[in-house]
């Protein structure tokens, strides 16, 4: 027995040298960071790998062609010099704990001045690391702020408000259509997208019939979705924000099914494929929120994001067309937003970019104009809204319709959003 | 109402085939190997990315990209067995870990080899078959048709041949089978080929109705696990069961509830399963 | 029997150097590791306790919802009924214990494969009953903005537990202690009959063993210290989500264990602390990215296949190695260890 228990303490203790031994490369490991005095590096937190990888690696690559592009043209001017932009990327996995870790060497290793998230369940990991060292950090989801995240912005897509458009848009010009049935999958992007459908329904006066059917993130088979929807013989299909694999499946199973009536819905992400896959006749009208840049409708003056047609053009030559999605120009049109603001504030320091960038309460948001939003749904005006375009598939081709203003609706309908919210239980400050 | 429980009935039988044919594939590679395949959602990935590559790319007409999915993913199968399970065929719970290795590496060969996106399947066929007023694609009868023959095939195979026999012996006690005479590696790789390829067949079959993504094995290891032990494992005729049995249940609930609620009745009807039949329904001793 | 322990004067120099290194670790890694360590920390306790289920035999995929049990409980109590963090943590623990000990007696009909799925299934219910009700436990989006660990102010000390050394260092402390009671556990009476059920189920039985009220004692006692690395993780990180408590991060706990080996309290060990170091600081320092997943596939495979019984076999073997030397230099032994 003595024997016995001394080898296990000898274990121990070998099991110590090991320990430490493995743990000392590691020290040696974290990144140099860059030399240079003009470089301004920009952090990438965003899932890469696993499931949600499809909302973080696009931008990333969309990223890379605006870096060089702006490197070509002899980087940003900051205080009278050039500064050549850099990006550091981080794959946190849309888990909160990787993407502390991952904040952490970002801003204190890699001496990054800005970062991009995605938000969602990565973010929570983050806010007090970014508040605490006064990161400036943007997200795809404005969900993400309340009255305390002064230093989170969501300048490029409010989602889910923008979908009033849409919906707006489609009261004006088919007054004829009066009823509706909604759809989403229950999780943190379906919920507040369900209130604003409902909020702009009601202002629209079109009548939602039965409660929004949520289904399982892990659903494989949507004909009995479908069934269930198409059971109530709605004028308008709503399928909400639904990611492409429920999307697709959806539409499909509508036109089997034998639906003639109208579809809206926020992302229609690879269209091309379910046009395919239906009829360019059944898809024909379908709104949705998501231009493709190649549209002309985006060389428009007003347009803020920097050569969208071009954009586009190179982003299918280094990645290929069928890899263009919503996330392809998100991350980017931010980087022009923070590029525009560090130049006018000289300086990359986040709280300066922010001031600059909040100015006047204005923005340059990629489709124009736009103001610093959100107190009444969120605590605080850090999401930049103005115009969003509403999308119509016409002759199998996505084009934009009309670019609607998102704050002239809230002007007149704001206290319905608030009420769905509410009843959904998306306000902030019921969000637990 | 009765076109609409007529068109649920539809939407079953298709979710039950396609389950059928991969809980059928994980109920053998047990039942020989003992082994718990946590790959198998993955090698029905595989099945559909053989669609995308030689049907879609390729331009191959479907029924030969089918069978290709069904013999590639069957080779992988095979390759498994080699490499892995054979190795460590008196280590279950290292099987079990290397199927999970497996699968991290399937996935990350779908995601650097087509991309993240949901993949493009061209429509096979438009077609459709109508009852009253509800109604089935081609599309989807295939998939009907394909297990029910499937099935029937593997069921005259294990009934009436030689390496049929071969392996439900195994199944049922290896010791003993290998003191028969039969050689446990060849009706491993048979088994793991049969398995493998069941998965990729149901796989192939589904690839133009889901729009694949390299993590859509996800979705469906998790049922198909529910379903071989509510049907006992170890027991073909039990996981066909099984799958029909969750496949109307699930449907319905969805139909008339909602796609949770159903998720959540259908573990409770396995713990229910299992708390009155310890086993599942068709399950035989629990193998030491 | 429970064995008395003599340590000696090479084992004290052994835990000394231990202990020097355990306490140095913070301040040797830069500072995004040391957020790592945290987690690494939180998870050598997950594991152990893991393993300490499995010595009846049975393989849970539970563990790591009982673990999301002591995160939202702790989390709930001290956000909604404004219990202290500590208190909360404790109570958050204790309900895991209470809910393996009610689901014990529908799981342990169960044996094998079946008991591993059924645990799954259960586990599975809890989940989705988080993100399905809302109200109290926030759906998807799960519970934000948890209070951290209170800050100690002693005038001129103040340790403030967001910084993650300071809250290495607390974490350090209870999971020592967690470790302390769960090896006195295996090595006493109830321990040793949690090898026997493993090994003769029947015949234990037949002695008179109540095996039913010993795997339900393992799946508490487990449960209980899961429970207690769930809510040390729900404070640290300030958030809980049912994705963080999902089979992947089930699997991963099965990874941990089985390369780490599970006949030694410190196979699990050696388990997640090699594997959490190629993963997030090797694969990542490299560049992996999107290969990474596949070069931590195929290190899980060659692991298994080249050793099978775990990492724990490479220090088993070194040390037989060493006691075959110290059986003909009989006073070297304990030198030699250390070497």
């Amino acid at each position: 027995m003595t024997s016995a228990s001394k080898v296990s303490l000898n274990r121990r203790t070998l099991l110590c040298g090991a320990a430490s031994a493995a743990l000392m490369p590691v020290v040696g490991f974290p990144r140099v960071s860059f030399a240079g005095d003009d470089v301004v590096k920009i952090g990438f937190l965003a899932p890469l790998t696993g499931p949600v990888a499809a909302w973080g690696k696009p931008g990333l690559d969309g990223c890379k062609i605006w870096a060089d592009w702006m490197n070509e043209a002899g980087g940003i001017e900051i205080g009278g010099k050039p500064h050549r932009i850099e990006f550091a990327s981080y794959d946190d996995e849309d888990d909160a704990g990787k993407a502390r870790a991952g904040a952490t060497q970002l801003i204190r290793e890699s001496d990054v001045k800005f970062i991009m998230m995605l938000g969602g369940n990565s973010w929570p990991g983050v806010e007090e690391i970014a508040a605490r060292q006064g990161m400036l950090v943007s997200t795809l989801l404005p969900s993400d702020l309340t009255p305390n995240t002064e230093t989170l912005i969501a300048p490029c897509e409010v989602h889910p408000i923008y979908n009033v458009t849409g919906v707006d848009w489609l009261a004006a010009n088919r007054p004829e259509l009066k009823t509706a049935v909604i759809c989403a999958q229950d999780d943190a992007l379906g919920k507040p997208s369900v209130a604003t459908y409902l909020a702009a329904f009601e202002a629209a006066g079109i009548e939602v019939l039965g409660d929004p059917l949520f289904f399982d993130p892990a659903t494989t088979d949507f004909a009995p979705v479908m069934t269930q929807l198409l059971a109530k013989n709605p004028d308008i299909l709503c399928l909400d924000t639904c990611y492409a694999d429920y999307v697709h499946p959806l539409c499909e199973q509508a036109f089997q099914q034998g639906y003639k009536g109208q579809i809206i819905s926020c992302t229609l992400d690879f269209y091309q494929r379910i046009v395919e896959r239906t009829s360019k006749e059944f898809m024909e009208g379908v709104i949705f929120q998501f231009p493709d840049f190649d549209d002309k409708a985006l060389n428009d003056p007003r347009i803020n994001f920097r050569k969208p047609n071009e954009f586009y053009a190179e982003y299918v030559k280094r990645y290929g067309a069928t890899e263009w999605s919503a996330v392809s120009w998100e991350y980017s049109s931010i980087m022009d937003l923070w590029a525009d603001a560090a130049q006018r504030a000289g300086s990359v320091e986040p709280a300066d970019v922010l001031k600059a960038m909040k100015e006047g309460g204005k923005g340059k948001h990629a489709f124009g104009e736009a103001r610093w939003w959100g107190k009444d749904l969120f605590g605080l005006d850090n999401a930049l809204v103005g115009d969003w375009p509403v999308v119509v598939i016409r002759d199998g081709k996505a084009t934009i319709a009309e670019f609607r203003s998102i704050p002239d609706w809230w002007d007149k309908h704001g206290d319905l959003l608030i009420k769905h919210m509410t009843d959904l239980g998306q306000m902030w400050s019921q969000r637990t | 109402m009765s076109d609409f429980l007529l068109q649920t009935a539809f939407n079953a039988s298709y979710a039950a085939s396609y389950m059928a044919l991969i809980a059928v594939g994980l109920v053998l590679i047990f039942g020989v190997m003992g082994v718990i395949n946590f790959a198998h959602g993955e090698l029905y990935m595989a099945g559909a990315y053989a669609v995308v590559f030689f049907y879609a790319g390729l331009g191959l007409p479907f029924m030969v990209a089918v069978a290709i999915g069904l013999v590639f993913v069957g080779c992988l199968g095979m390759l498994m067995e080699l490499a892995l399970f054979r190795p460590l065929r008196t280590n279950p719970l290292g099987g079990l870990i290397a199927s999970i290795g497996f699968l991290l590496m399937l996935q990350t060969v779908a995601v650097l080899g087509f991309g993240l996106r949901n993949q493009n399947v061209p429509p096979v066929s438009q077609g459709r078959i109508t009852v009253g007023g509800a109604f089935l694609t081609y599309e989807r009868l295939y998939v009907i048709l394909a297990t029910v023959g499937l099935l029937l095939a593997l069921w005259l195979f294990l009934r009436k041949s030689k390496f049929g026999w071969a392996l439900r012996a195994c199944a049922q006690d290896r010791e003993a089978a290998s003191l028969q005479g039969i050689s446990i590696n060849q009706t491993a790789r048979y088994a793991m080929f049969i398995g493998a390829g069941l998965a990729g067949v149901a796989g192939a079959l589904t690839a133009p109705l889901v729009a694949p993504t390299p993590y859509m094995g996800h979705t469906v290891i998790v049922t198909a696990f529910i379903i071989i032990i509510v049907g006992g494992i170890g027991s073909l005729e039990g996981a066909v069961l099984a799958a029909i049995i969750y496949a109307f249940v699930h449907t319905f609930v969805t139909t008339f509830f909602d796609g949770v609620i159903a998720n959540i009745v259908g573990l409770l009807l396995m713990l229910a399963v299992l708390v009155v039949k310890p086993q599942g329904l068709f399950g035989v001793r629990e193998r030491a | 029997m429970p064995e008395r322990n003599t340590i000696s004067g090479a084992g004290w120099a052994g835990i000394l150097a231990l202990a020097v290194v355990l306490l140095a670790v913070p301040h040797l890694v830069s500072f995004s590791q040391q957020e790592l360590l945290v987690f690494l920390t939180i998870n050598v306790l997950l594991v152990v306790s893991y393993r300490l289920l499995t010595l009846t035999g049975e393989w849970s995929l539970a563990h790591v919802v009982m673990m999301g049990v002591g995160a939202y409980g702790s989390a709930l109590y001290s956000k909604l009924f404004g219990f202290p963090v500590p208190l909360a943590m404790l109570a958050g623990a204790v309900t895991a214990g209470l809910i393996a000990t009610v689901l014990s007696f529908p799981l342990f009909r169960m044996k094998g494969f079946y008991f591993l799925i059924g645990s799954f299934a259960a586990g599975e219910v809890i989940r989705l009953i988080w993100k399905r009700f809302t109200d109290p436990f926030g759906g998807p989006k799960g519970i934000q903005r948890i209070p951290g660990f209170p800050e100690i102010d002693l005038g001129f000390l103040r340790i403030d537990f967001y910084q993650p050394e300071n809250y290495y260092y607390l974490v350090l402390v209870v999971v020592l202690v967690s470790l302390w009671v769960l090896y006195r556990i295996e090595r006493s009476r109830i321990g040793l009959t949690f090898h026997a059920i493993h090994w003769q189920d029947k015949l234990s039985e037949s002695v008179g063993i109540d095996t039913f009220g010993h795997r339900m004692l393992a799946f508490v006692v487990a449960s209980f210290f899961a429970g207690v690395a769930g809510a040390l993780y729900a404070h640290y990180l300030s958030t809980v989500n049912p994705n963080q408590f999902n089979v992947d991060t089930m699997v991963y706990v099965l990874i941990w264990t089985i390369v780490g080996g599970t006949s030694r309290w410190y196979g699990p060990i050696l388990g997640v602390i090699a594997l959490t170091i190629i993963d997030e600081v090797i694969l990542r320092g490299i560049g992996a990215d999107q290969w990474r997943p596949l070069l931590y596939g195929a290190i899980l495979i060659c692991a298994i296949l080249f050793l099978p019984n775990g990492l724990e076999s490479l220090v088993i073997r070194a040390g037989e190695a060493l006691r075959g030397r110290s059986a003909s230099a009989v006073t070297g032994a304990a030198g030699a260890a250390q070497d």
